[in-house]
């Protein structure tokens, strides 16, 4: 994957502002974000976002906490609905102004996974009912199809052996990779992270990134909200820096990372490396 | 007394069970409705259902049954003593149950809820598959405890003359003056019944625990 710049560190656009009539976006953009914007009550959570991310991307967002990250992150596939300003995921754009069908909200999701800081796996279910479930509620697989393509996945995850077992019998680790084999099930175009090492001690959270790292490598198009700024630096192929419901800097994520331009990036970075 | 007179009690006892059965069932299902509507997002619904759930368990159990019996039955629609006592019980355990349902539904971790949006689950999978089974888990130990607290509700029927266990009782007190003897084996009765609802609920409550706990 290469590293093209998307947007370059416009101090103006960054900031909210009018990125689609300053500079047209490109035009093989996966995602498109335009002013998305979230309130709580008179609390701005997200600013009139603009972002555009590419088919095969990996977006990393990074930034203190309560910039908005996770919010935007939530509000791409509406865990969140958004007050204001469209997402179009390749043809199909949902306006927040008006209210979504649910035929919409199903496609949406349908083509975006996520996966969460907290697992949130079915405790009540095996591992492989974990995984099949959605295949046959949603896609309409049969049973024997479903787990067929779940076993599949486990492998994949490095878990087929833990395929019977409950969730509560496997470790943080196991249980995010079993996460991203439920969402990586339904075929997405589009996969999200929120925090996804978070919850997890520095060597499971490694197995998780080497999943996603290989996942990365297949060309999926990810966008990761992550403290890791290892895996922010050496995987992703963007970096974007948000700080209170703005984004501060994007670019490519070793010029981010290593040359930030923006005083806000600088101060965040050191404080990252300072600890 | 003597084994014959123990033949009414025994049929009061099928009685008592009929009822708490019934009432149960009746309960169970109604509950579901009743949770639905409590749940929903239009709020004159949610209204409907708060209010029917505080009112119903408001009012005391026999004063529901003389409504049905005495109220219905004589003027609008003639009634059996058992069907109004069914009837009775079944609305109380209704609202009953719909409480405890909305209680185990609401310790659910909203995680659940989101993962099973992210999923594109829909409404109706959401509730049968994710929530429903682990709200099951939750209810069941305060379902078995509403069950037993049933069972001895039904003595209220004997009021308006179902002739279950506690009204079998008093007429056999009444008959043989044996008062202490007779109404001591109705307990124990009572006591038999709530022995295997207790021990269907733990072994239940462990069974689906095990599956979930390390």
């Amino acid at each position: 994957m290469d590293g093209a710049i998307l947007c370059l560190p416009d101090d103006d656009w960054q900031r909210g502002g009018v990125q689609p009539a300053m500079m047209p976006a490109s035009t093989d953009a996966l995602i498109r974000l335009k002013t998305l914007s979230k309130h709580y009550g008179s609390h701005t959570v997200l600013d009139g976002i603009d972002l555009d991310v590419r088919s095969g991307e990996v977006l990393a967002i990074i930034g203190p906490s309560g910039s908005g990250k996770s919010t935007l992150l939530r509000c791409i596939n509406y865990l969140e609905p958004p007050d204001g300003g469209t997402i179009t995921i390749g043809s199909m754009t949902i306006d927040a102004a008006r209210p979504v069908a649910r035929a919409e909200l199903s496609g949406l999701r349908r083509r975006v996974g996520m996966v969460f800081q907290s697992f949130n796996l079915f405790p009540h279910m095996s591992v492989l009912r974990n995984v099949s479930l959605a295949q046959e509620r949603v896609l309409g697989r049969g049973r024997a199809e479903a787990e067929e393509r779940s076993m599949q996945l486990l492998k994949r995850v490095g878990l087929a052996d833990k395929a019977t077992q409950f969730p509560v019998r496997c470790s943080g680790g196991q249980q995010q990779r079993i996460a991203i084999a439920r969402s990586l099930a339904l075929d997405p175009e589009i996969m999200l992270f929120d925090e996804p090492t978070s919850a997890l001690d520095p060597e499971l959270g490694l197995e998780v990134l080497a999943v996603m790292r290989e996942l990365a490598e297949t060309g999926m198009t990810m966008i990761v909200v992550t403290h890791e700024m290892g895996f922010a630096e050496n995987v992703s192929d963007t970096v974007m820096i948000m700080a209170d419901g703005h984004i501060v800097e994007k670019g490519p994520s070793k010029e981010i990372m290593r040359n930030p331009q923006q005083e806000r990036t600088k101060r965040f970075l050191r404080a990252v490396h300072d600890r | 007394m003597n084994a014959a007179d123990l033949l009414p009690l025994l049929r009061g006892l099928t009685w008592t069970v009929a009822l708490t059965a019934g009432a149960f069932f009746i309960g169970a299902v109604l509950g579901v409705p009743l949770l639905a509507a409590r749940r929903s997002r239009l709020w004159l619904l949610r209204f409907m259902a708060m209010s029917v759930i505080q009112i119903v368990r408001a009012i005391p159990p026999i004063l529901w049954l003389f409504i049905i019996f005495f109220g219905l039955g004589m003027g609008v629609m003639p009634i059996s003593p058992f069907n109004a006592a069914l009837m009775g019980l079944g609305l109380i355990a209704a609202a009953n149950l719909a409480e405890i349902y909305r209680g185990a539904v609401a310790s659910i971790h909203f995680g659940q809820w989101e993962a099973a949006a992210a999923l594109d689950l829909g409404r109706w999978s959401t509730f049968r598959d994710i929530v429903a089974p682990q709200a099951f888990r939750v209810a069941l130990p305060s379902a078995a405890s509403y069950l037993i607290g049933l069972m001895k509700e039904t003595a209220v029927a004997s009021t308006i003359g179902v002739a279950e266990l506690a009204y079998q009782g008093n007429q056999l007190s009444q008959l043989t003056f044996r008062g202490l003897e007779v109404f001591a084996l109705v307990g124990l009765f009572y006591v038999l019944l709530s022995l295997p609802i207790s021990w269907l609920s733990r072994v239940a409550d462990g069974y689906l625990r095990a599956k979930v706990a390390r």
